[in-house]
């Protein structure tokens, strides 16, 4: 894990901690924050983010999806049995197992994706270990962490303190 | 350095509000993030005698399961009443039953989600488990089915020695690749929605010094902490599953009416079964939410979170889908008449008039088992649910509880009236053939329920039963400026 040197504050109300994200940010330093619940008041003070979740998505449904129509033709044409005077690679039966299959190939890769880009998102924007382990942020309490110079610790240390955080931590690396 | 804001006082118990009188809606919206907290960690405390006590009956129910289970593998499959001509019995029957309770589950937390219907936020998560409860009870009965369900493994493609491959054209491969899509889905979207209150259960065993539990949830948490990204990823990832599991839910219960509809069999070869069966899985499954979620109401105290505007909305979808079933009833009876096919005649007067009789109550006075089946759908599932077009029946828990409990009755026997009754009169006499349970196949049925109320009963008491995360989501968060905005 990256060394840290930053500011962490406690919140105990959310329009304090999406103030203070808007003046963090119009200091040019987009904060990480932490929250019981997602809310659309920090999407907006955050401003737009990016997420490879959709895409993942996407591409392992395209995927999936082309193995659920490629295998069963496969193996129909690798043991040839016609029944019926049904045709051999019979289109509309494998569009079941196509569909089953981009659901199971999206829903497993999305949830790997998560996990993934949660490992990488830690290096991304490393919090500090006292910040990690705080249980009330998944309780009640909003956090914001900003990383930045030493020479800023002391600016930040009072814009979190003006906006009204309950708690302020400056750490260095 | 000190960290005093941690020294807090937990609120549970505390109601922080009165009654919403003539205006319901979801009291957890007036609710504190705190006290949300408290009250759903309250509810995984050291339960009461009386729990064990009904998990001892779920378990008993279990172990009769468990007892029949090994007698019929043991000896084979001529130990049930399946034979021919009637091959499917109550084991398919059952795992069509289960496959539609599970379709609750998945409409709730992905189809709810997605319209944006507030009050699904207090009962998805027992919807969700009871989904996964249900699709792992009815995934046990194809395999029993099949005779040796040691030879499973051959409904899998995989290369093998004879370089022979499953038949992907067969409803019934259809259905493996389906049920099994459903219940890997249902469990990864069961999984996903724990991820931040599994974090709530850490951080709360660690600030108790609770280590072993500490041990237990901090793997199922993917070390959550809450982050602006990790809701980023984690809201886009639940926003695809809800989307992917919309279309899967009313895929599955379609594919498995297929298993009936691809053949030429009076009574199955329709084009309605499809939709027919959607709307009965839905209806049998918010049933079952109701029968299993109005007693948990009762006895942990959760009339803030599951208010009587929740049970209302539920009411609302059983009376759609008691529509769409009661016609469907008649719709196949009107079809059946009007293609001029005596073959599709004669099944649909031998349903409701008998003249399958198998099994004699008195002497000469024989009854017929998918004659008991029809009329107990019939007023199981078109003539109970009718007091649920009145408020004030749907506003009185315990006559709602009673009209689901019959629905679900109503709904095993419509399942058993299409499974059974059909494979009974064929087209031709001497294919003809009456079917009778036997005392294994009952065993088993009951096994079957001991089997999901058991995994419930311990879901309700190890993992939060209500989304934690969501109901903090609905309610108003805390503000310095009420009335500020943003």
């Amino acid at each position: 894990m990256a060394k840290f040197t930053g500011v962490w504050g406690v919140f105990e109300n959310l329009d304090e901690m999406t103030d203070t994200i808007e003046e963090v940010r119009s200091k040019g330093i987009r904060p990480t924050t932490l929250s019981p619940c997602p809310r659309h008041e920090i999407d907006h003070a955050l401003g737009p983010q990016f997420t490879l979740v959709p895409w993942i998505g996407l591409a392992f449904a395209i995927l999936g999806c082309t193995i659920g129509l490629g295998f069963p033709a496969w193996t129909a044409s690798d043991w040839v049995l016609p029944v019926g005077g049904k045709p051999v690679v019979a289109v509309t039966p494998f569009i079941v197992i196509g569909f089953e299959l981009t659901i199971l190939f999206t829903a497993i890769h999305v949830l790997a994706g998560l996990a993934i880009l949660g490992i990488i998102d830690s290096y991304r924007f490393p919090i500090p270990k006292a910040c990690k382990e705080y249980p009330r942020f998944q309780r009640d309490r909003f956090g914001v962490v900003v990383r930045c110079n030493e020479s800023q610790l002391s600016e930040f240390e009072t814009v979190m303190k003006n906006r009204g955080a309950e708690e302020v931590h400056v750490e260095k690396a | 350095m000190a960290v005093t804001t941690l020294d807090y006082v937990p609120e549970a118990g505390k109601v922080l509000i009165d009654d919403h009188k003539g205006h319901p809606g979801i009291k957890a919206t007036t609710l504190s993030y705190g006290q949300i907290n408290d009250d759903m960690l309250g509810m995984l405390e050291k339960p009461h005698p009386s729990y064990f006590l009904l998990l001892l009956g779920f378990l008993l129910a279990l172990l009769l399961g468990a007892v029949s289970l090994s007698i019929q593998v043991d000896v084979g499959i001529g130990f049930s009443g399946i034979s021919h001509p009637i091959a499917w019995g109550f084991y398919i029957t059952n795992f069509v039953f289960w496959i539609g309770i599970g379709h609750a589950g998945t409409l709730i937390s992905a189809v709810f989600y997605l319209t944006r219907a507030p009050w699904r936020t207090a009962i998805y998560r027992s919807a969700e488990a009871m989904t996964v409860f249900a699709v792992m009870t009815a995934g046990l009965f194809p395999l029993l089915h099949t005779g040796r369900p040691w030879l499973a493994y051959w409904l899998i493609p995989y290369p093998n020695e004879r370089l022979l491959w499953v038949n992907f054209k067969s409803p019934l491969l259809w259905d493996v690749f389906a049920v099994t899509t459903y219940m890997s889905v249902s469990i990864m979207f069961f999984m996903l929605g724990l991820i931040p209150d599994m974090a709530i259960l850490r951080d709360e065993a660690i600030r108790k010094g609770q280590k072993l539990k500490a041990l237990i949830y901090a793997p199922m948490a993917l070390a959550w902490r809450g982050t602006n990204h990790q809701w980023l990823h984690y809201m886009r990832g639940y926003l695809i599953f809800a989307a992917i599991a919309t279309p899967l839910v009313f895929s599955v219960h379609s594919i498995v009416s297929w298993d009936f509809a691809m053949s030429s069999v009076p009574g199955w070869h329709t084009t309605i079964f499809a939709p027919y069966f959607v709307a009965g899985a839905i209806f049998s499954g918010l049933s079952m939410v109701m029968t299993v979620l109005i007693p948990i109401r009762t006895v942990f105290g959760l009339e803030d979170y599951i208010t009587k505007h929740v049970i209302q909305s539920v009411c609302r979808v059983i009376i759609f889908t008691s529509v769409i079933v009661g016609y469907a009833y008649a719709t196949e009876f009107f079809i059946a008449w009007y293609s001029g096919s005596p073959y599709e005649r004669a099944i649909f007067y031998f349903r409701p008039f008998g003249e399958m009789a198998s099994w004699s109550l008195i002497g000469d006075q024989r009854i017929s088992f998918p004659l008991i089946a029809f009329w107990l759908m019939v007023f199981c599932n078109v003539i109970s649910p009718i007091p649920l077009w009145r408020w004030k029946v749907r506003n009185n828990p315990l006559a709602v509880w009673i009209i689901c409990a019959l629905i679900n009755v109503g709904m095993w026997f419509e399942r058993f009236n299409i499974v059974g009754s059909s494979l009974q009169r064929e087209y031709n006499p001497y294919s003809w053939g009456e079917y009778w349970p036997t005392i294994v196949e009952a065993g088993i049925t009951v096994g079957s329920f001991g089997f999901f109320f058991t995994l419930f009963a311990i879901f309700v008491k190890t993992l939060p039963p209500m989304a934690i995360m969501e109901l903090k989501e609905a309610t108003t968060p805390p503000m310095k400026n009420p009335g500020g905005g943003h």
